[in-house]
């Protein structure tokens, strides 16, 4: 198996289901990082790692065609996306739109791989108050023109992948996760609720599904191991309303009227450099988005297992609290 | 199809004998003494509405033997008692005390306090036939809607879970405009509103829901007075999910609720999506009685793939809104005012 963003907390999880389990013999996992600082347990048995830039297309055609033929695998996991929601431009987009198409462009002539699994996310689809609250795979996505670019990429990647199922040589599997309450998985939910007062929009309170990073892996392992390809929704077993999220994770909750969060969420960000975007997350900070596993569930046999932590997420999360004052500290002396 | 028209004699209770009238008003207010002689009564009624041009409805009622029951059941029950109930309703919850669709328990007991003294004290809600409402699985109420504000939907909401053994939820399907309002959004949500859209609904009902609906929609809580009575446009989508997930219908009849806050002129302004903003004549609805009459549960089509067939369909949405014809024809006559 081949891993790409196997440095992130949901590559590590991966690598570490696959190491498990008894039917993989190896697993080629790559990142940007170096192999000394990738935070892998490379003396694993069957463990390989490949420091690589995915953005750039020869890197990519050396990685399939060199380490990964050697190896003889036969699957790929792209779990590879931007994790930053304040970054944009090209750059960003390669590492998020390029590489995919360029991983399924080269799987049509690769002799030995046959599976392409791409993590995409739930927040390709479109929420508004004309979509249902439960969001099956045949969704509207949101393409609207005023997206930002962090969901466009995230569109466009997932489409990209939609677009060729069928057509490749490669069975292809697109898993549209549900937002992943843990950091270091770009989800701007966490992000928001890394602040020590949520504000949200006064008189909305919707319900939202989120998903812990072991089930994330479970549903990766499920769609490598499955023969089933296409789309598939991957909730959490987490399904509460925004509030009781914000609650749960010990955070300050204080609605503001709408039009207010959009200035205060970008003099916040001015000042205090904090990742959550609210242009990006508007719409589920209004309305329901709860995404439908019953396909995952009927086709790749997955359901979710194992909710969050959330004592872990407010102990991390006042942890990374505790950090930033002593670096805003550091600063002020 | 035949329709009801403000113009029909019967449907207002003027076309009838005084004597009959004088029977059918005994049957309501005396319902023990009463029960044996209704269908003799509603029966009169037919002949009366047969005269009155709602022939159609009639034998199409006739030929389901939907006659429905005119005995309340209850005029109100003690407050201590939702409690008990609210203990026994399945909540299907998909983790932290919600169900995937927002309801919640806290939710549905903050409404319910809201709701009963309305349903008891103010519309004083009388319930002819709750006990058709299916015990499990999936069902559409299907119902006429009016006055101004959907107090009608909460009041069968109320009815509705008051007289279902065990007690179940109605989860109401709203507009789309409604999950745009601010507090309103949340406060129906937790309560168990759903929006009006195709994948919301169809959930609901493979969860074995129990949805009511109102295939009026918008038009028919603004319709203005003098077409009280008078069904809007009937919308189809019921019927077709129905038949699609194999849902029985329920036809209700709201009677009262269409007097119960003229709307004197609507402005084309639209806040948070709304289609108008009402003028009404009262400050405050009047306090109208409400009679809520259920009938017979019907199952529409063969089997799913009736659902495509558009003829099938809009033949089945008409056989629901005859029904709902004749339950407010007889609830009509069976009133004896509009506050009584």
């Amino acid at each position: 198996m081949l891993v790409t963003g196997a440095t992130t907390p949901i590559g590590r999880a991966v690598i570490d289901r696959l190491l498990a389990a008894d039917d993989v013999s190896a697993v080629l996992a790559c990142g940007r990082e170096s192999a000394a600082a990738c935070g892998l347990p490379l003396e694993a048995p069957g463990l390989s790692y490949e420091s690589c830039d995915l953005r750039r297309p020869r890197v990519v055609h050396d990685l399939l065609f060199g380490s990964a033929r050697r190896l003889e695998l036969t699957a790929v996991v792209h779990a590879s996306h931007h994790r930053d929601a304040r970054h944009e431009g090209r750059a960003v987009h390669q590492q998020n739109v390029a590489s995919t198409r360029e991983l399924l462009r080269l799987l049509d002539r690769h002799p030995t791989i046959r599976r392409f699994v791409l993590r995409s996310h739930a927040e390709v689809y479109r929420v508004d108050s004309e979509c249902p609250d439960i969001l099956d795979e045949d969704q509207p996505l949101e393409l609207g023109p005023t997206a930002p670019q962090w969901i466009r990429d995230r569109v466009e990647a997932d489409l990209t992948a939609c677009a060729r199922t069928g057509l490749s040589r490669a069975a292809i599997v697109v898993l549209r996760c549900a937002e992943c309450l843990a950091p270091g998985c770009g989800s701007q939910l966490h992000d928001f609720l890394s602040s020590a007062v949520c504000l949200r929009p006064l008189g909305f309170d919707p319900m939202i599904n989120v998903i812990s990073i072991p089930d994330i892996a479970a549903a990766v392992l499920a769609a490598l191991r499955g023969e089933a390809q296409g789309v598939f929704n991957i909730p959490g077993a987490d399904t509460l309303s925004l509030s009781r999220a914000v609650s749960l994770a010990g955070r300050a909750d204080i609605p503001v009227p709408g039009p207010a969060l959009a200035p205060l969420y970008g003099l916040r960000s001015r000042l205090l450099g904090t990742g959550f975007r609210y242009d990006v997350t508007s719409a589920r900070l209004h309305f329901n988005g709860v995404l439908d596993g019953r396909r995952a569930r009927e086709e790749l046999g997955y359901t979710p297992t194992y909710p969050v932590d959330w004592a872990a997420l407010r102990e991390q999360l006042s942890v990374e609290r505790r950090a930033l004052g002593r670096v805003a500290a550091l600063l002020g002396r | 199809m035949a329709s009801v028209s403000p113009a029909t004699p019967s449907i207002c209770g003027a076309g009838l004998g005084g004597r009959r009238r004088r029977r059918a008003r005994h049957a309501a207010l005396h319902p023990s003494e009463e029960r044996g002689r209704s269908r003799t009564v509603a029966s009169e009624w037919g002949e009366s509405r047969i005269r009155g041009g709602n022939l159609d409805v009639l034998r199409s009622l006739a030929r389901r033997g939907d006659r429905g029951t005119l005995a309340p059941t209850s005029e109100g029950m003690a407050e201590d008692a939702l409690e008990e109930r609210l203990r026994r309703v399945k909540i299907r919850d998909a983790g932290h005390g919600y169900d995937a669709l927002g309801l919640d328990r806290a939710g549905v007991r903050r409404a319910l306090r809201l709701a009963y003294p309305l349903y008891k004290h103010y519309f004083r809600v009388r319930s002819y036939g709750a006990e058709q409402i299916p015990a499990e699985g999936p069902v559409i109420l299907a119902a006429n809607h009016s006055g101004s504000l959907p107090l009608d939907g909460v009041m069968i909401s109320l009815d509705a879970f008051l007289h279902t053994e065990p007690p179940r939820v109605v989860r109401a399907v709203g507009d789309y405009f409604v999950s745009r309002l601010p507090l309103v959004s949340t406060l129906f949500a937790r309560a168990g509103v759903i929006g009006g859209t195709r994948g919301t609904v169809r959930h609901a009902l493979e969860e074995g829901e129990l949805l009511l609906i109102f295939p009026e929609g918008s038009p028919g809580i603004g319709k203005p007075f003098s077409q009280r009575y008078q069904l809007a446009p009937w919308r189809v989508g019921h019927a077709e999910l129905a038949i699609r997930h194999r849902a029985k219908v329920v036809p209700v009849a709201v009677v009262g609720a269409e007097e119960q806050w003229p709307v004197i002129a609507q402005l084309p302004v639209q806040v948070f999506g709304a289609p108008y903003l009402p003028i009404m004549a009262t400050p405050l609805p009047l306090p109208v009685r409400y009679h809520i009459h259920y009938g017979a549960p019907m199952e529409l089509g063969r089997g799913p793939e009736d659902a495509d067939d558009p003829e099938l369909v809009a033949a089945a949405a008409d056989q629901v809104r005859a029904a709902v014809e004749g339950l407010i024809a007889r609830g009509l006559e069976a009133r004896e005012g509009v506050f009584r």
